[in-house]
């Protein structure tokens, strides 16, 4: 229930996560009243879960650092705290999608891997990744990571399905689930080939919108809470759409018969990392943290609260036999297997892309 | 005298004068990467108008709002007539009343997302028309459309509808009515032409306060609203928090705003036309 809540809203918003924000505004000034570089203290402006207390108390105890966690509800929320200084947070946890602009507007300190060693544990893929290299510089250390899943139920689709057409197809007429979110508007523009996902022309961004609107007829529901889509799954509205882990797992838990389809055009995949707010490097208890939360016991414990993805390599094999079993099945501890990927990427024009992705909304059937 | 002025103008300004003077604010400059720019552009205004989808789906919101007003005017108005002249045990009466305001106990989200259990492709509705054999499938026109919208928003609003008119028909005295008797007027002719006119400004007051909150409403679209039900809220709500764009969000909370002073003076005006003096 708790990883359906927080995910839910991370970069949709909703009403949920609007709440939130204004219940953190209190929490940072709390948070301001107490200076976040005090020694033997660390500041997180994390997801919650992330600093669930089965994550933080053993490390507490280690260290002698005490860890507060001031919880966000979306990247946004992070970005505006960060900006706005004052030294709100000494690590952050944003997710790819906006960890490279915190780096463009010079507000976070770069990370010495050497002072992270198992970090040499982790999948290749979040070796010095792409987002969040600048300068040959590594500004975070990978953290929970995952997929957006395109499922479908075997029983009414194709068990072969390899591709994202069959959510146009006239077939399932009102039968489609996907997410509210422009995450939905870069499936459409990987579906058309465009390789260009965050950036993507105008001409591209009308293409992408007259295929979403080309896909209404077809659409139930966009689904808003990640527990949503799972719910339109076993209540037969839905025969498949996009989803997150925890949704497919669930399924699977149930026992439905669903299909994971890899879709050949490639699939989203979001990660977020650690990152250091500048001015909290010297801060003493980070580095002790950051190595703790990548050794594979810790990344245990986190997948055991959020069950998302972990990078580090010899995580699951401290996972119990039914949950590695489960983190088999969805591929994730194979690096190999995690190809034709998206890596998620902060999308240059924003507003325009939210603008379109409103207007496919609103657009009639 | 001065003293007694500080309450008020003390909360008017800091909860009205300075909340909208900052919206206006707001509304007529634009972001940058996230940064708020000050300036003085109307440009804000002018997306409102001629950008797809703002006005589409201001006026669709509107749309939902002025169908739910009406509709929880037709439900509630028998209802209130009955709480006011034909309960005659003060407990019943107030036992009425109780249980029109109880349901505001709830969550609203539990209310929404009851009406999702019951209208849904396996949900109540639908197997008792399957057990009653009315349908061999079930009916999926029920739930993820503007149908369900304006039904969930017309059952969670319809309390305010039932309050504002009952209390227009309590002030009838039953001295009016028995005069119509006396002189003559039937049933339908007393309803016709004394209770109904007598009522209108209770559902004029419901009407306002049910078409606003359906008007802004972003639940329900969410929850069982279709492909195409987003509203004005939702969009305001996707520009605050995944845009970043406040000052778009502050132009069209300015624009629904005026709309909004618009119509309230309107039916403001009404409300005083159709008052009857008794």
């Amino acid at each position: 229930m708790k990883r359906s809540e927080f995910r839910s809203d991370r970069s949709s918003a909703s009403f949920s996560g609007n709440m939130r924000a204004g219940l953190m505004a209190g929490a940072a000034m709390v948070a301001l009243a107490a200076p976040a570089a005090a020694e033997g203290q660390l500041v997180l402006l994390v997801w919650e879960g992330y600093a669930d207390d089965s994550i933080v108390k053993p490390f507490e105890e280690q260290t002698g650092c005490r860890v507060d966690p001031i919880y966000v509800g979306s990247n946004d929320e992070i970005v505006s705290k960060v900006m706005s200084g004052g030294g709100a947070a000494d690590l952050i946890s944003p997710s790819n999608d906006t960890a490279m602009r915190l780096v463009d507007a010079g507000v976070i300190a770069p990370v010495d891997p050497a002072k992270v060693p198992s970090m040499a544990d982790f999948m290749p893929q979040f070796q010095n990744p792409e987002w969040l290299m600048k300068d040959g510089q590594l500004y975070g250390v990978p953290y929970g990571w995952g997929l957006i899943r395109i499922i479908a139920d075997a029983d009414k689709v194709p068990a072969d399905t390899d591709s994202l057409g069959f959510l146009w197809d006239p077939a399932y007429k009102g039968q489609i689930s996907v997410w509210d979110d422009i995450e939905t508007l870069y499936m459409a523009a990987r579906y058309l080939g465009f390789e260009n996902t965050y950036d993507l022309t105008d001409e591209q961004l009308e293409a992408v919108k007259a295929k979403l609107i080309e896909m209404k007829p077809n659409i139930r529901k966009y689904w808003f809470t990640t527990g949503e889509m799972g719910t339109l799954m076993s209540g037969g509205e839905v025969v498949g759409g996009s989803s997150w882990e925890p949704t497919l797992v669930e399924l699977w838990a149930a026992g439905k018969n669903v299909i994971d389809v890899k879709a050949k055009e490639g699939r989203g995949g979001y990660s977020d990392s650690w990152m250091i707010v500048k001015g909290a490097e010297e801060n003493e208890c980070i580095y002790p943290w950051l190595e703790y939360v990548s050794t594979p016991a810790a990344q245990a414990l986190a997948h055991k609260v959020t069950g998302f993805g972990f990078p580090n390599s010899k995580m699951s094999a401290e996972l119990d036999e039914d949950t590695r079993a489960t983190y088999e099945r969805l591929g994730m501890s194979d690096s190999e297997a995690l190809t034709n990927i998206d890596w998620w990427q902060p999308a240059k024009r924003r507003t325009k892309y939210l603008e379109i992705w409103n207007q496919v909304k609103a657009a009639a059937q | 005298m001065l003293l007694w002025l500080l309450p008020p103008v003390a909360w008017f300004s800091v909860f009205i004068l300075v909340p909208y003077a900052m919206l206006f604010w707001y509304s007529l400059g634009h972001t940058e990467d996230m940064h708020f720019v000050p300036g003085f552009s109307l440009a804000n205004f002018a997306r409102v108008f001629t950008d797809e989808p703002y006005l589409g789906v201001i006026l669709k919101s509107a749309r939902i709002g002025l169908t739910t007003a009406i509709l929880s005017a037709i439900v509630a108005w028998p209802l209130a007539f009955v709480i006011a002249f034909h309960t005659r045990s003060a407990s019943v009466k107030f036992a009425l009343y109780l249980l029109v305001i109880v349901p505001w106990w709830a969550s609203y989200l539990v209310k929404a997302y009851a009406w999702k259990t019951i209208l849904g492709t396996n949900g109540i509705l639908n197997a008792t028309l399957q057990g009653l054999g009315f349908t061999d499938e079930p009916v999926r026109l029920f739930l993820y459309n503007e149908f369900s919208v304006v039904l969930t928003l017309t059952y969670i609003f319809t309390p305010f509808a039932v309050l504002s008119i009952y209390a227009q028909l309590e002030r009838i005295p039953t001295s009016l009515i028995e005069a119509a008797k006396n002189l003559g007027a039937g049933g339908w002719e007393i309803f016709w032409r004394i209770v109904l006119p007598i009522s209108v400004p209770g559902i004029i007051a419901g009407g306002i306060i049910t078409f606003s909150l359906a008007f802004g409403d972003f639940v329900a679209p969410v929850l069982v609203g279709g492909s195409d039900s987003v509203m004005i809220s939702n969009i305001v709500i996707n520009l605050l928090g995944v845009a970043f764009d406040w000052p778009m969000a502050a132009a069209i909370g300015l624009v629904i705003i005026t709309l909004g002073l618009g119509l309230i003076s309107l039916t403001g005006w009404l409300e005083e036309k159709t008052k009857v003096r008794l």
